[in-house]
């Protein structure tokens, strides 16, 4: 301390002064609450590290909210309904259209993927939709392509599912079923699908011996 | 070799009755004379200076060495005696007010220093000075000879930025000299 902020007198004076204490019972009396709060309340289970910062929680917080926004991220990334096998075939793929004029993309819902082949607008072609004027920029029609891509390869991704959900049942069916149904076929006069079917069926099959009965209802007329 | 405070009081945090009664008997004097002559008043000083104590056994849990034990101890003596004073209504003893009015001579035998100080003229006239100082400087003179704070802790202590510390420490040595010098 600076001898400006220091009165040697004074202070000496002053400490001539009576040096009054507290009296006895007082000091007993809070000792006695010191020892009673060790005993109801014992020494914290994680003692105080240091000061405690700003930033401890935001963090916290931040890394709550990417947790959730992950989470629903990946949640809506998974592909839905389109592997259950009803979807609609659709065209092979096609690439968005990127010159003038910019594309805009109609989201489609799943409820529209389940619909028949004619009336589900499961193609890329028909996602894709010219720009309906010419006030919409190019940035904004781009970032709508961009956005809508995930969109676009789920359906192509789902379309392959279907395909494949579609093999393995044919695959599946055994070579009287498949006969039965060329049959069938025949019977209803659609004798092009039967035709191909039983093409098909002889790729498939080329040892198997057809009975003579069931080769009369099949074979090509 | 003396443990320090702060290490007393994070032993008594972490359940140590024994670091608390050393570290009470380190300050229990110093304390109990800043309280007594902030207030003037025994009966009160005894009262406010249990409760500052007791504040301080209630925060234990809490107690993190981030400065020195004494300007924490003091610091809650001084909201302490704020809340006193604020609960009292006792414009005189602002201790925002450097310039406050001498408070009026104590009445009664019971708070005469005089009658207590009875043959020690120049340590009456010091003492009467003392009460006569304004609360904030009165303060810093109790904080600079009693718990030994720097100007910066006295600042830390009372909320005050250093340069008021210091002035108002400056005023309370200077009227205090007066009062001896008068002899």
């Amino acid at each position: 301390m600076p001898d400006q902020d220091r009165d040697v007198k004074v202070s000496g004076s002053y400490r001539a002064l009576d040096r009054e204490e507290p009296p006895r019972a007082l000091d007993e009396a809070i000792l006695a609450a010191a020892r009673r709060e060790l005993e109801t309340r014992p020494a914290p289970l994680v003692a105080p590290t240091g000061r405690r910062h700003w930033y401890v929680p935001l963090a916290a917080a931040a890394v709550i909210v990417l947790s959730v926004v992950v989470t629903l991220h990946v949640q809506r990334e998974q592909p839905g309904p389109e592997f259950d096998g009803n979807v609609a075939p659709a065209p092979p793929a096609q690439p968005a259209p990127k010159a003038e004029p910019a594309p805009r993309v109609e989201i489609q819902t799943k409820r529209d993927a389940r619909k028949p082949p004619p009336a589900a607008p499961a193609s890329q072609a028909e996602l894709a939709k010219p720009l309906a004027g010419p006030a919409e920029s190019a940035a904004g029609a781009t970032s709508e392509a961009r956005r809508a891509q995930p969109m676009l390869e789920r359906q192509a991704v789902g379309q392959a599912a279907a395909d494949a959900v579609a093999k393995r049942a044919e695959d599946a069916e055994t070579p009287e079923r498949t006969l039965e149904r060329i049959a069938q076929l025949r019977r209803e006069g659609r004798h092009k699908e039967a035709d191909e079917a039983y093409a098909e069926f002889r790729r498939r099959h080329p040892d198997y011996r057809i009975p003579e009965r069931m080769l009369e209802q099949v074979q090509p007329r | 070799m003396e443990a320090p405070d702060e290490q007393l009081m994070l032993a008594y945090r972490d359940g140590d009755a024994g670091a608390f009664e050393e570290l009470y008997a380190r300050h229990k004097g110093a304390l109990f004379r800043f309280v007594l002559r902030s207030v003037r008043e025994r009966a009160l000083a005894e009262e406010l200076y249990q409760e500052v104590w007791i504040r301080v056994i209630e925060a234990r849990e809490r107690y993190e060495r981030q400065a020195r034990f004494t300007t924490w101890l003091y610091t809650i003596a001084h909201h302490r005696l704020i809340d006193h004073w604020r609960k009292a209504g006792l414009k005189t003893v602002s201790l925002n007010a450097d310039d406050d009015p001498p408070p009026e001579p104590a009445a009664g035998p019971a708070h005469d220093p005089l009658r207590q100080l009875e043959g020690r003229e120049q340590l009456g006239r010091l003492l009467r000075a003392l009460e006569a100082l304004p609360a904030a400087q009165r303060e810093a003179f109790l904080l600079r000879e009693e718990a030994g704070l720097s100007v910066a802790e006295i600042a830390a202590a009372t909320g005050a930025d250093e340069e008021a510390a210091k002035s108002r420490l400056r005023y309370a040595l200077k009227k205090l000299r007066e009062a001896l010098d008068d002899a």
